[in-house]
């Protein structure tokens, strides 16, 4: 059985920092053990500015067996599979520890979109161009980033005014969507529940 | 007596046993064979505790361990007591804890036990509980008792009893073996003992100098070696085997030999090879059809005619250099070769597959004679007569049965060593040539010294007056002597001579034994001397292998665990 309770706890804590992480876990319905996680791109990083969706499944011994995280979003990086979304990261494997959670796993699955590691891909198409051609990895992985990550070809103007049309704040409109890299539907949802 | 054999390969050799114990009382001419206790023990489910216990003693004594950390020490070191020693006199102690995930905290506060006064907050919960509903491990990190049950109940259906890691992330220490057995016995007693077993077992099966006895039906057995694992053993139970690779005792054939021997002839791989030589597959009804004569066009029964080369279907009008309508392009000389090559591995094979044939065939056909035999002496032993000591029969059959083994398993060992497959390029032609030649020398020699015994023994002589008797007698001790020595040399000289001179692959050879294969005395143990007195007072005095079940034994480790302290 799933530690529910813990799990309540966690996505409490999770949402006090949202605002400051920008990391984001909500159940997919009233059963806690299917869950979605949405982290920002880092800045810096080809994948800054995008908006990742991560897919969580919570096994019966959770939090004692790790949690199964695999990308929603498109994205190309050397640990992370381009096709199925699948991530190669050791805390989702033997690293687990009970004293890990979603959000920490979040961050790490961010940290690792930071600093890849191409010794140990789960992706080898992606990781063989990121060894010898890293101007092109760079490329493809921001062209992905554009392609998948960020909400919708809408400019940003007009997703403000659609928003302001809604009856909220024009400044409060702006930090949301700049908070949650742009994705119409997530600054929506936060706008609602605050 | 047929009691043990196990598939067509492993022929019946316990028989071997009941005349080593004749061969005891006389024969001094079997050189330097100190009797009884051998260095090779049977660890039963009885004494196995207390071979485990041997060595967590000599570690929790060196280095004044708690139980739990010399065993954490012990499963990470492969129960290699002297490697970890070796690990803690050049790298210190500090470095060969770590490594093996023992934390030595000096703890302020004492291991474990916490007060119910005051709270805790259990970081894996997110609860706040009560102080004695909460652990605190040797690596100082502290967590509620329900969280580390569920933790350690998932790691060990996990299978990773050996090494139950604490939960704080990266956190390389393992888990106090008491804490785990203590909290989740509360939860699932079957489990706490599983996860004992798996704690006991490690002994055997982290640990290179123990094996399991490989009987079927298993016996329940271990067989523990001193320092060679190149040996061959045999367990409490009869069955003798190979302790480097398990297999019936082979030697002197080393273990990839004997490995690749045993496949080869499983597989008849020549034969299908000589079936893929000399046969076609008719292209109409493919049927395998022989090649007769040398003209290459055959026919098939069925009425088809194809060429051999190719293996197509032709007509039937042709010559001795083509078949009319018809051309392949095969090069004819090159399938001649092949042929010429597969016959002659094939006919190579079949040499050394009919002599080691011959010799364990003869062995069975012998062992079967022992109780024939075996009854002419005790009918000789009933005559009036002044000859009343049989030992020498006795002793003769068993002589017999030694060398007959020796002897086929020298033809695999040859088939080889002297071939291809393994050393062609480790020796030159000229080199091999001579050392085989050599070696078939020693091996014919000893053969005909072998059929010569199995002769003599297979005499009527309780027929016999006594003077005849005498002189077998004579012939009988005789050819045992040179058997046994001509045994002795066959394996000197491929150790020295032979492998001693190739340094590819690993082919250790189980040492030759005039008494035959050793076999493994009962484990012993008892804490005298070397334990500290701390530990006696907890200890039962007549531990060791007595009747004690596994349940009273580890109410001592709990005893002796929490006592220890002081
Ligand atoms: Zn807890
Ligand atoms: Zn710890
Ligand atoms: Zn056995
Ligand atoms: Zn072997
Ligand atoms: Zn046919
Ligand atoms: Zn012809
Ligand atoms: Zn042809």
């Amino acid at each position: 059985m799933v530690d529910f309770a813990r799990v309540q706890k966690e996505l409490q804590e999770c949402s006090r920092d949202m605002e400051a992480s920008g990391i984001r876990v909500s159940p997919k319905s009233d059963n806690l053990a299917g869950l979605t996680g949405t982290i920002p791109g880092p800045i810096g990083t080809p994948y800054e500015g995008g908006s990742f969706e991560i897919d969580i499944t919570l096994p019966d011994g959770y939090p004692f067996e790790p949690p199964r995280m695999k990308f929603v979003t498109k994205v190309w990086h050397p640990n992370i599979s381009s096709q199925s979304g699948a991530i190669c990261l050791d805390i989702l494997k033997d690293q687990w520890s009970p004293a890990l959670t979603l959000k920490t796993a979040l961050v790490s699955i961010q940290a690792l979109l930071s600093a890849p590691e191409p010794d140990d891909p789960q992706d080898a198409v992606v990781a063989q161009q990121y060894l010898r051609d890293y101007q092109t990895f760079v490329g493809t992985a921001r062209y992905w980033t554009e392609s998948f990550a960020k909400a919708s070809s809408l400019g940003v103007e007009e997703k403000v005014q659609r928003l302001v049309e809604m009856g909220f704040a024009e400044s409060l409109v702006r930090s949301t969507l700049e908070a949650v890299g742009g994705d119409e539907n997530l600054a929506l949802e936060r706008l609602c529940s605050s | 007596m047929e009691d043990c054999s196990s598939g067509d390969e492993a022929y019946d050799y316990s028989s071997d046993r009941d005349s080593l114990d004749a061969i005891e009382n006389e024969e001094p001419d079997y050189p330097g064979v100190s009797s009884k206790s051998s260095s090779t023990k049977v660890i039963t489910k009885e004494s196995l505790l207390a071979a485990q216990k041997e060595d967590l003693r000599s570690v929790m004594d060196l280095l004044s361990l708690k139980e739990h950390h010399a065993r954490t020490l012990l499963i990470h070191y492969r129960w290699d007591v002297e490697r970890l020693l070796t690990v803690f006199v050049e790298r210190g102690k500090a470095s060969l804890f770590s490594e093996a995930g023992v934390s030595m905290v000096e703890c302020q506060e004492t291991n474990s036990v916490l007060s119910s006064s005051c709270t805790i907050m259990c970081e894996i919960c997110i609860e706040e509980v009560l102080g004695d509903k909460a652990t605190r491990m040797d690596c100082g990190h502290c967590y509620c008792n329900d969280c580390w049950t569920e933790h350690f109940i998932v790691k060990i259906n996990e299978g990773q009893s050996k090494r139950i890691r604490c939960m704080a992330h990266k956190c390389n220490a393992i888990c106090d073996e008491a804490v785990v057995r203590n909290l989740v016995s509360k939860r699932h007693p079957d489990l706490a003992e599983k996860f004992d077993r798996f704690l006991l077992e490690s002994y055997i099966e982290d640990n290179k100098m123990v094996r399991w006895c490989p009987s079927t039906p298993h016996c329940g057995n271990a067989i523990r070696v001193e320092d060679d694992e190149f040996c061959e053993v045999e367990c409490s139970c009869g069955f003798q085997f190979c302790f480097s690779c398990l297999s019936e005792a082979h030697s002197p054939c080393s273990c990839l030999m004997w490995e690749l021997w045993i496949k080869k002839c499983r597989d008849e791989s020549e034969t299908v090879n000589w079936i893929t030589v000399h046969t076609k597959p008719c292209p109409k009804c493919h049927k395998p059809v022989e090649k007769n004569g040398g003209c290459n066009l055959v026919s098939c029964i069925c009425g088809q005619a194809f060429c051999w080369l190719c293996g197509g279907a032709t007509g039937r009008d042709h010559t001795w250099s083509r078949i009319a309508g018809h051309s392949c392009g095969r090069y004819k000389e090159d399938r001649e070769k092949n042929t010429e090559r597969a016959k002659r591995e094939l006919y190579r094979y079949m040499h050394y597959h009919n002599r080691y044939k011959a010799h364990t065939d003869s062995f069975k056909l012998e062992s079967k004679l022992k109780e024939t035999i075996l009854e002419k002496v005790s009918i000789s032993e009933e005559r009036e007569s002044r000859l009343r000591d049989f030992s020498w029969v006795t002793n003769g059959l068993y002589r017999l049965f030694r060398s007959r083994r020796v002897l086929s398993y020298s033809y695999p060992f040859a088939f080889y060593m002297f071939g291809e497959e393994l050393f062609r390029d480790e020796m030159s032609n000229d080199e091999r040539e001579i050392k085989q030649h050599l070696f078939e020398n020693q091996q014919q020699l000893l053969e005909s010294n072998v059929e010569k015994l199995s002769k003599l023994l297979e005499e009527p002589f309780n027929q016999y007056a006594d003077d005849k008797i005498m002189e077998i007698r004579m012939q009988v001790i005789n050819l045992s002597v040179i058997i046994n020595n001509l045994c002795k040399e066959m394996y000197e000289y491929i150790e020295n001579e032979v492998l001693g001179s190739i340094q590819v692959g690993n082919h250790g050879i189980a040492p030759y034994k005039s008494k035959g294969i050793e076999k493994a005395s009962e484990l012993s143990v008892c804490w005298n001397g070397k334990v500290s007195s701390t530990a006696d007072k907890f200890l039962p005095s007549d531990c060791g292998t007595s009747g004690k079940s596994e349940q009273d034994f580890f109410s001592f480790f709990f005893l002796d665990f929490y006592n220890l302290e002081e």
